[in-house]
């Protein structure tokens, strides 16, 4: 059996077995009995299974069962997982079991109650152990990552939405006015410097006010019109920086300060 | 209390067995490599290959992604520790490694031994219209930006 179908196999028993177990738990009351009794024994057949199936799982497989060990053979499994595993199924088995002979005998009652609820501690440890070795360092990079970008969010909250200034610094350089039609004529022009991409608007889509999409990388683009895309024109360092980057691409040269300028003034105004 | 306990057990309690990559933290690397595609988990290229790339960013696969020197130093410096072979490279960068020749610098993720392994995929799959490229993880991977690539 591939690894894959293995550990498909070990999630659906899983599922199966934790299902029941809750399902048990919470209707332990009398009125719920019925439920109860039908619950504890799809444990009890859960707990089977799964011996079978570390029978039928291959030898290195998901499905083993292997004897827990105090030592880490580092790359490989936690250790933890085998202990858990050695823990939890006879403790579970034991609950269910005994709550078999409750049903008969009703003085086992009492001992049936406090291996259910040991069991219940036991699951629960298990899950946090789980979730820590698998979603610890995950919290941990979300919350500085959060942390991150809560920072950079603070700094840059001021400057929101596009900056003329960037525009009329470049018209300054340029000591020209600057036209909105020019910057289109630029935004749709075809050029040959560049197979891959001819036109700016190639990867910036005809239409600035939509989204694009980089010819090459397929990643999304978000539309260049100031009008449609609030993040659009607010830092003049990073606006020069792809100015630098994407004329030489299409252009295969640099561009001018009036081209910039006008490209900013027609993308400000749509 | 305790049925609610349980209740919520049962919600969280599915093997989580995702095949991860520690995504980039570092604010100005994740903006400056992440502007043009997803910022690459470091941990799928060995340092010596992310170097050779940072020494050339004016052809960059093709494209040009000149930083400030400045700038390429630092990033230079967060993807070597991150790196399949750096000291935060972990799980993800170990299986990189152990299918890597010693002489083998790679540019490219996609054409590393181990993602060549775990994407023997159909042609139509390659040819979706939103793929566009081998390197475009986000049209098949949903959460491959947080470094999460679980197969599904
Ligand atoms: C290869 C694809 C591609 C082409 C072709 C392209 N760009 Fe870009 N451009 C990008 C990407 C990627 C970004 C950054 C992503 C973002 O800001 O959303 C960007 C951003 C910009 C920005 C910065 C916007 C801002 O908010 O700071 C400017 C200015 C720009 N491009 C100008 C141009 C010009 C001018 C051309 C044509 C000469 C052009 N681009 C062609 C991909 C491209
Ligand atoms: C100007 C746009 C741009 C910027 C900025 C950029 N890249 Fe790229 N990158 C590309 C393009 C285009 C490709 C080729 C995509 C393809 O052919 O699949 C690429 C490909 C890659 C690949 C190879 C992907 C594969 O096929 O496995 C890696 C790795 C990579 N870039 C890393 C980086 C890093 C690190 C940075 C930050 C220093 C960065 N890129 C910044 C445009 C860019
Ligand atoms: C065309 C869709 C597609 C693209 C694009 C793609 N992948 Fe995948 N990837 C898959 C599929 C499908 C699987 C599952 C293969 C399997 O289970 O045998 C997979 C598996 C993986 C795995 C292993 C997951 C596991 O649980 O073992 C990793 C890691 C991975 N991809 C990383 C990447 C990275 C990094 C990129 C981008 C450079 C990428 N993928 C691009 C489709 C894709």
């Amino acid at each position: 059996m591939s690894p894959r179908v293995e550990f498909t196999l070990l999630r659906l028993w899983h599922a199966a077995l934790a299902g029941g177990f809750v399902v048990a738990y919470v209707t332990a009351d009398e009125d719920t009995y019925a439920m109860h009794v039908f619950s504890g024994y799809w444990v009890l057949c859960a707990l089977t299974l799964r011996l079978a199936l570390a029978l039928i799982g291959s030898s290195s497989g998901p499905l083993r069962l292997p004897r827990p060990k105090f030592t880490w053979a580092k790359p490989g499994r936690n250790p933890l997982f085998a202990w858990m595993a050695a823990l939890l199924l006879p403790a579970l088995a034991l609950g269910a079991l005994t709550g078999v002979i409750a049903d008969g005998v009703p003085v086992a009652e009492d001992l049936h109650e406090a291996i259910a609820e040991a069991g219940l501690w036991l699951v629960i440890a298990h899950g946090l152990i789980i979730a820590w070795i698998f979603q610890g360092r995950r919290i941990r990079e979300f919350l500085t990552g959060a942390a991150a970008l809560l920072a950079v969010g603070l700094i840059s909250l001021p400057a929101w939405a596009a900056d003329p200034a960037i525009a009329a610094a470049y018209g300054k350089e340029a000591g020209e006015t600057l036209s909105a039609a020019r910057g289109e004529a630029l935004y749709l022009s075809k050029n040959t410097a560049s197979a891959d991409f001819a036109s700016c608007s190639t990867c910036h889509t005809p239409d600035p006010r939509a989204a694009g999409r980089h010819a090459k990388t397929g990643r999304v683009i978000e539309p260049m019109a100031a009008s449609a895309n609030a993040k659009r024109f607010t830092d003049a360092a990073k606006v020069e920086e792809r100015f630098t980057r994407d004329c030489q691409t299409v252009l295969g040269r640099a561009c001018t300060a009036r081209e910039k300028g006008d490209y900013l003034t027609f993308l400000m105004m749509k | 209390m305790m049925k609610k306990l349980a209740l919520l057990l049962c919600l969280v309690a599915s093997p989580a067995l995702a095949d991860f990559a520690p995504p980039i933290t570092d604010p100005l690397t994740k903006a400056a490599c992440g502007e043009c595609h997803m910022a690459f988990q470091p941990a799928f290229l060995p340092a010596r290959s992310w170097d050779k790339m940072m020494a050339n960013l004016a052809d960059h696969f093709g494209d040009n992604a000149t930083l400030a020197p400045d700038k390429a130093a630092h990033i230079r410096k967060v993807l070597a520790e991150s790196a399949a072979d750096g000291p935060q490279g972990g799980r993800m960068g170990h299986k990189i490694l152990s299918r890597l020749r010693a002489d083998e610098t790679p540019l490219r993720i996609t054409e590393t031994a181990a993602f060549l392994r775990k994407h023997r995929l159909p042609e139509s799959e390659w040819k979706r219209p939103d793929v566009v490229t081998k390197s475009n993880c986000v049209a098949c991977h949903k959460t491959a930006e947080k470094g999460i690539y679980e197969d599904d």
